[in-house]
């Protein structure tokens, strides 16, 4: 087991992975921005380098940075978390070549699920349904027009370098796809660093099924179940939950077993997490593989009891997964809201400032993995996820009733948040039927303001 | 420094006959100081100045007998090791009371196997170097004290 660990990133993440290291005994080292001085993660952290200046190009993004940072603090492996460097293959094997072991998949598992296109060839050889579209990248005109024809609209551009909901555009004839296809590449290119798109059709109504899965180094895979991440806004998430309520034992061993065929076909290591799209008719089609922990891990950690930090550390530490399939069991429900400083009726436009005011939930079911406290700035540098917020009870029901009343106690003032946002949404008809779709929130906005949000 | 401390340093006077004893250990500096000849210590007044080294720009004190002095801190601008020569034979870059120029090379900045020179931006006077050779900084970390010339 290693006894020290650089964490590279940063917020609630950065925290929940010192937290796993103090309970396996290991000594944290946490890097931090000028503008991150006064983070928990820096002051919970057993030693702290200041790396660089606030913008992430020059700290959490900056590779010798943190390299050096590594080798002063004589750290044995780096946690790269969420976000920033964690898949990032380049960062993976400079580290291999420091002899600092990454937490996380090879340098080649994160190279070849980068690549969308890549990927769905592969997984698609491995046995799993994709999603009908591109089998190269788009060229030229006329041959994308012939692919929209084949797989039949509407169609959605994908970046494949691509993630994270960005330069993504739908469309819906011949016309709007070629328009569209211009300012796709310019903006992969500018978020990505490469102009590569595909198309696939677009599947409206659909929800997003992800599944779990931890590899070990010595070929044990094996899968903890399903999420269910529809609830989103402009492709980012903003509520989880698990077990899917569309999704019953049979399907969920189904995902599974797919889910781990497609990461033995790659000789996955480490924690990652199959996403599928799935159709009214339930017909699901791979659609990306995350080679990382993710944001929304709690929820799947509430439900089978297992923690999934802790098993990464110890699968990067050469240690054997000792679980049986059928041990795995998803008990009652979990839901989590993500909390951002956004004002969700201002176009969920984010608000820095201060925490002059700070209540936190608690209480049976209630889980709150957050970065913030009394005091706290909330820089503009960063992402806008103040907290997260789990709940977990006997079935969906009790889970979103100990959700309503945990977020009636968070107060966060006077910044505004979106706790707001998800109070409405608990309360929505089709939501507590399970009624929802990756279009769930654009339509409640229309819905409730009669406006196109 | 705790009372027990600071109780020896008053027994170290005593039993030498020193009138006056300054101490500076882990960034903080004590002065003890007998008002008159023959007055037990205890009576007269101590003297404790502690010294912050991350200060941006700081003043010399007076009670070190010398007029206050503007100082101008040398950052690190990168993570890594810290070396006053470029190799551990060779001599020093620059040593305390030493004028530089700017554009100096002052030390060297080892990170990931590759030292990097650091230059001084300004001409001036080296009054301290606050980093030990060999000693990691981060980015940031104040490495030398310059008073400008």
């Amino acid at each position: 087991m290693f006894s020290k660990i650089l964490i590279a990133n940063r917020g609630e993440i950065a925290l929940r992975i010192i937290r796993a290291c103090r309970e396996l005994g290991i000594r944290t080292v946490a890097v931090y921005s000028e503008a991150d001085r006064d983070s928990l993660h820096v002051r919970f952290a057993d030693e702290a380098i200041c790396i660089g200046q606030a913008a992430s190009s020059s700290s959490y993004l900056n590779i010798p940075a943190i390299i050096s940072a590594a080798e002063i603090t004589d750290v044995e492996a780096i946690h790269p978390g969420y976000g920033f460097l964690a898949e990032n293959p380049h960062f993976a094997e400079i580290c291999e070549s420091c002899k600092i072991t990454f937490i996380g998949p090879t340098p080649e598992n994160i190279r070849l699920m980068g690549d969308k296109m890549a990927a769905r060839a592969t997984m698609q050889k491995a046995g799993l349904p994709i999603v009908p579209g591109s089998t190269s990248i788009v060229k030229n005109k006329e041959e994308v027009i012939k692919t929209a024809r084949r797989i039949g609209y509407p169609v959605i551009i994908k970046a494949t370098a691509g993630g994270g909901g960005k330069g993504m555009r739908i469309c819906h004839n011949d016309i709007r796809l070629i328009s569209s296809l211009m300012t796709a590449q310019a903006e992969a290119e500018a978020s990505f660093g490469s102009p590569n798109v595909y198309i696939e059709k677009y599947i409206e109504k659909t929800r997003h099924i992800e599944i779990q899965i931890l590899a070990d180094k010595y070929g044990h895979i094996f899968h903890f179940g399903e999420r269910d991440c529809s609830i989103q806004r402009r492709h980012q998430k903003l509520l989880e939950e698990s077990p899917s309520p569309a999704v019953d034992g049979k399907l969920r061993k189904r995902l599974g077993e797919l889910a781990i065929k497609g990461a033995k076909t790659v000789n996955y290591i480490n924690a990652g997490t199959i996403e599928f799209l799935m159709d009214q008719k339930r017909n699901f089609y791979f659609m990306e593989m995350n080679t990382r922990i993710q944001v929304e891990h709690p929820v799947t950690e509430m439900v089978t009891g297992i923690d999934l930090v802790k098993q990464q550390i110890r699968v990067a530490a050469g240690e054997k997964l000792n679980f049986q399939q059928d041990g795995i069991q998803i008990k009652g429900a979990s839901i989590e809201c993500r909390i951002n400083a956004e004002d969700f009726e201002n176009n969920f436009l984010p608000c820095p400032g201060k925490i002059e005011t700070l209540n936190l939930p608690g209480g049976p079911g209630v889980r709150l993995d957050t970065h913030i406290y009394a005091g706290y700035e909330i820089s503009p540098f960063y992402d806008s996820l103040l907290a997260k917020v789990i709940t977990h009870g006997n079935n969906r029901q009790e889970a979103i009733r100990i959700m309503q009343r945990a977020l009636s106690e968070f107060t966060i003032a006077p910044i505004k948040t979106t706790i707001p946002f998800h109070q409405r949404l608990l309360e929505n008809t089709l939501f507590l039927k399970g009624d929802i779709s990756t279009h769930f929130v654009q339509d409640m906005f229309k819905e409730e303001t009669g406006a196109e949000e | 420094m705790n009372i027990k401390e600071i109780k020896e340093m008053i027994n170290l006077m005593n039993d030498n006959g020193l009138v006056e004893l300054e101490i500076e250990k882990d960034g903080m500096r004590i002065r003890l100081r007998k008002m008159a000849a023959g007055m037990e210590l205890q009576s007269g007044p101590v003297v404790i100045e502690k010294e912050i080294v991350e200060s941006k720009s700081r003043e010399v004190s007076e009670s070190m007998g010398k007029p206050a002095v503007k100082t101008v801190e040398i950052k690190a601008p990168m993570v890594g090791t810290f070396y006053r020569a470029p190799s551990p034979e060779a001599p020093p870059y620059v040593e305390v009371g030493q004028i530089v120029e700017a554009g100096q090379v002052i030390c060297i900045i080892e990170a990931m196997k590759l030292m990097n020179e650091i230059k001084s931006e300004i001409k001036g006077k080296v009054l301290e170097i606050l980093v030990d050779n060999a000693e990691p900084v981060e980015f940031g970390q104040p490495m030398l004290l310059i008073e400008p010339l």
